[in-house]
C-alpha cells in the first residue's frame, strides 16, 4: 500500500524529530567524515536514504515530489546541512552513475553511497583549467585493461576524507573535447594519489589539491564510455546545476524565516530586506520545484543554470543579511563556525560548478536562444 | 577645488613610504587568517606618523591620508583610532593601541588584545577604559583583525568622555579611510590576477563581463577614497556619516566582485585577498552598519525634516 504525500510528510516529520543529531557537524577532517557517514547510515537504517533513487540500488523508489517533501521536512527539523562531505556522493556522483553507469558500477557503488559507507569527491578543475574545463591536462594512458593517470586536480571538496572520486581526464590527446575525455571512478587510496588539503577563507579545510603519479585504475571504472567523458561530465554538471541545490535552497528559505522571526520591529529596513529575500526565495523555489519535477526521468537540462545562478546569488544575499542582522560582534557571527563562516563560504556559490558568468552565458545562448557575442 | 596634495602632505607620505620600505613586513608567505605586525606598529608610532593630527600645521586630513595608505598593507595596523579618534577627544598621547566598541563594553573589539585603552560609544555618552591585559580574552574570528573582549568590567573604572559626537565623527572618518585603503589594495591584487591569468586562451581580464564588474568596483574604491578624504578635510559630522554610509553600503558587493574574479584561489587563504576583504566585512558592520550611518547622514544634512 502506498502512502499519500500527506502521510509521507507526517512520517518524515516524526522520524526526523526523533533522529536529527543534536551535536553540531564538525567542519572538516576525519571527524567530519565520521559524522557525515554516521548520519547517512542512520537515515539508511530508518528507510530514508535515496528517496527518489531506484529500489534496485538501495533507494526508496519514490517520486521527486516525495524527495522534495523530504527536503522540506529535513530543513524544518534543522537537520545537518547537506552541503557536507557527502554532497558530491548524493547529488552528482550518484545521479551520474544512475544515468550513465554500467549495471555493475551501479550495483557496487550506489548501495555503498546510500548506506553511508563511502564518500565521493569531484576531480574536474585543475590549476590551469577552471571555467575552461575542456582545457584540462590530467592524462590517462591506456595500458592493457588499465588507465595510467598522471596530473593534478584542485578545488576538490573533502578529497582528503574521500574514498572515491569522479575524475575527468584526457584519454585521447589527439581528439577534440567531445572525444578526448573520460569520466573515471578513481579510488582515492590507490598508490600514486596524494592529497593536499587547502584551508578556505570560510575557515575550514574544505578544498584539496590532488596529485596523480602513475595511478592505475581499471578501464572498467570508466563511466559512460572511454573518450566519452565530456558527455558524462555534462550529465554531472546538469545534476550539479539543476537539482543538487534543491535541498540547499529549501534550507535557505527556512533560514530566511528564522531571520525574519529574529528581526525586531524596531529595524524596519532589515525587516523589509528580509521580506524581499523571502519573496526572492519563494520565486526561486517555485522555479526549482517545477524544474525538478519536469526532469525527474532525465538529466537536467540547461534551464538548470537559471536555478544554479539564482540560488547562488540568493545564498550570498541571505548569508550577508544574517551577518547584518546580528552584527559582526554577536555570538552568532563572530568566531569560525557561525554566520561569518556561512557568509564567506557562500562566496564560492557563484564560482563552483561553473561561474555565474558561465551560467549567464548558458542561459543567454541555450535557454533564451540569443546569438553568441563577444565576451 | 584642489585635489592635489600639499608639499607637506607629499613630504609626510614620502617619509611614510620610506619607513614602510624598511620596516613593513613582506606579504605573508604562509597561509594565514590575519596578519599583524607589532614591530611595524611600534616603528610607525615612534616616528610620529600616528600622532600627526596633533602636530602644528597638520590635522585630520593628513591623518586620514596615513590611515588609507596603511590599510593597503596586508597587515592590520591600529592607526584610525590613534591618529583620528584620540586627538579629537583630547586623550593623552602615546596611550595606544586603542580599541573601539559601540554599546556593550564587553563585546568583541578590534585590537583589544594589544590595546592600552578601550573607548566605548554608548550613544549619548562615551567612556574610556584602561585595559588590563589579564582582563582580555582573545576572540578567534574571520575578520583579519586581532579581536578580543573584556572578561569583566569589575575594577575597570571607566572615565566619562564628554564629546561622544566627536568620537562617532572621527570613528566614521577613520573607518571610511581604512575601508578605502582596503578597497584599493584588494582591487589592485585582483587586477593583477585577471591580467595574468588565462582562460579560453585569453587573459581573464579581456572578458567583457569582468570589465563591467571591475569597473564598478573601481568606481566604488575611488569614491570611497574621496569621500573619506572630504570627511577628513571638512571634519564635519555629516561628511563623516556620508563617507561611512557609502563604504559600508558598498562593501558587500565590492568584495563579491573582487573574489568572483580571483576564482577558487581567491576563496582560500593561500591568496591574500581575504586579508583585505575580511577587514572590509568587519568595518562594514561597525557602528551599527550602513543603515545607521545613512540615517545619521540624512538627519545631519536635513535636520528640519527628521
Amino acid at each position: 500500500m502506498t502512502r499519500s504525500i500527506a502521510e509521507f510528510r507526517q512520517d518524515a516529520r516524526a522520524w526526523l524529530e526523533a533522529n536529527v543529531p543534536s551535536e553540531p557537524a564538525p567542519p572538516d577532517g576525519p571527524e567530519s567524515r565520521a559524522f557525515v557517514l554516521g548520519w547517512q547510515k542512520t537515515q539508511a537504517m530508518g528507510g530514508w536514504a535515496g528517496i527518489n533513487w531506484p529500489k534496485e540500488v538501495g533507494g526508496c523508489g519514490l517520486s521527486t515530489l516525495e524527495q522534495i517533501v523530504w527536503f522540506e521536512e529535513y530543513a524544518r527539523a534543522g537537520a545537518p546541512s547537506v552541503l557536507n562531505a557527502n554532497f558530491v556522493s548524493l547529488n552528482h556522483a550518484g545521479p551520474t552513475l544512475i544515468a550513465c553507469g554500467t549495471e555493475e558500477q551501479k550495483r557496487y557503488h550506489l548501495p555503498r553511497i546510500l548506506g553511508g559507507e563511502v564518500i565521493w569527491c569531484q576531480g574536474f578543475s585543475e590549476p590551469g583549467s577552471g571555467s575552461d574545463l575542456a582545457s584540462l591536462k590530467t592524462q590517462g594512458r591506456v595500458e592493457g585493461d588499465e588507465l595510467v593517470i598522471n596530473g593534478q586536480k584542485i578545488w576538490s571538496s573533502f578529497a582528503d576524507i574521500a574514498d572515491w572520486q569522479e575524475l575527468l581526464i584526457r584519454t585521447n590527446p589527439e581528439a577534440k573535447t567531445s572525444g578526448a575525455l573520460s569520466w573515471v571512478i578513481c579510488p582515492m587510496h590507490a598508490p600514486g594519489v596524494t592529497v593536499r588539503p587547502i584551508r578556505t577563507m570560510a575557515g575550514n579545510f574544505k578544498y584539496c589539491q590532488i596529485f596523480y603519479d602513475d595511478v592505475r585504475v581499471p578501464l572498467a571504472n570508466v563511466v559512460g564510455g572511454l573518450n566519452n567523458g565530456w558527455a558524462t561530465a555534462m550529465s554531472t554538471l546538469g545534476f550539479e546545476r539543476g537539482t543538487a541545490s534543491l535541498a540547499l535552497l529549501i534550507a535557505l528559505n527556512q533560514q530566511v524565516e528564522t531571520l525574519l522571526a529574529a528581526c525586531p520591529a524596531s529595524r524596519p529596513q532589515m525587516r523589509a530586506r528580509l521580506g524581499r529575500l523571502r519573496a526572492e526565495g519563494l520565486g526561486i523555489r517555485a522555479m526549482a520545484y517545477r524544474f525538478a519535477l519536469e526532469s525527474a526521468e532525465s538529466v537536467p537540462g540547461e534551464v538548470g543554470s537559471m536555478i544554479r545562478l539564482a540560488f547562488a546569488e540568493f545564498g550570498q544575499r541571505v548569508t550577508a543579511a544574517a551577518v547584518d542582522l546580528y552584527g559582526i560582534d554577536a555570538p552568532e557571527v563572530v568566531g569560525l563556525h557561525g554566520y561569518a563562516h556561512d557568509y564567506f563560504d557562500a562566496f564560492s556559490e557563484t564560482i563552483a560548478g561553473g561561474t555565474a558568468e558561465i551560467q549567464r552565458n548558458i542561459i543567454g545562448e541555450r535557454v533564451l536562444g540569443l546569438p553568441k557575442g563577444a565576451r | 577645488v584642489n585635489f592635489g596634495l600639499t608639499e607637506d602632505q607629499t613630504s609626510v607620505l614620502d617619509g611614510l613610504e620610506q619607513l614602510l620600505a624598511s620596516a613593513a613586513p613582506p606579504m605573508p608567505t604562509e597561509p594565514t587568517f590575519a596578519a599583524y605586525s607589532e614591530e611595524l606598529d611600534t616603528a610607525l608610532a615612534e616616528a610620529g606618523f600616528l600622532d600627526i593630527a596633533r602636530q602644528e600645521g597638520f590635522g585630520a586630513l593628513d591623518a586620514a591620508l596615513i590611515v588609507e595608505r596603511l590599510a593597503r598593507l596586508p597587515h592590520a595596523l591600529e592607526a584610525g583610532a590613534s591618529s583620528l579618534v584620540a586627538p579629537a577627544l583630547d586623550l593623552a598621547e602615546g596611550l595606544r593601541p586603542i580599541a573601539l566598541v559601540s554599546g556593550d563594553p564587553l563585546k568583541p573589539a578590534r585590537y583589544l588584545p594589544m590595546a592600552k585603552l578601550l573607548i566605548v560609544d554608548q550613544g549619548d555618552q562615551a567612556m574610556a577604559i584602561d585595559v588590563d591585559p589579564a582582563n582580555v580574552e582573545s576572540v578567534e574570528t574571520l575578520f583579519a583583525y586581532p579581536y578580543g573582549r573584556l572578561r569583566s568590567l569589575d575594577g575597570c573604572n571607566p572615565r566619562l568622555i564628554n564629546n561622544s559626537e566627536a568620537l562617532r565623527r572621527r570613528w566614521r572618518m577613520a573607518m571610511a579611510a581604512e575601508a578605502a585603503g582596503c578597497m584599493a589594495a584588494g582591487l589592485a591584487a585582483v587586477l593583477d590576477h585577471v591580467k595574468n591569468r588565462y582562460a579560453f586562451g585569453r587573459p581573464l581580464g579581456s572578458f567583457q563581463a569582468i570589465h563591467h564588474r571591475l569597473a564598478q568596483a573601481a568606481e566604488t574604491a575611488e569614491s570611497a577614497k574621496w569621500l573619506a578624504f572630504r570627511a577628513a578635510w571638512s571634519d564635519s559630522e555629516v561628511d563623516s556619516a556620508i563617507a561611512a554610509a557609502f563604504v559600508q553600503s558598498r562593501t558587500t558587493q565590492f568584495t563579491y566582485d573582487l573574489h568572483q574574479f580571483s576564482g577558487a584561489m581567491g576563496l582560500t587563504i593561500e591568496f591574500p585577498l581575504h586579508l583585505w576583504s575580511y577587514r572590509l566585512r568587519a568595518l562594514a558592520g561597525e557602528l551599527g552598519g550602513s543603515s545607521v550611518q545613512a540615517r545619521a547622514a540624512a538627519a545631519l544634512a536635513w535636520p528640519e525634516a527628521s
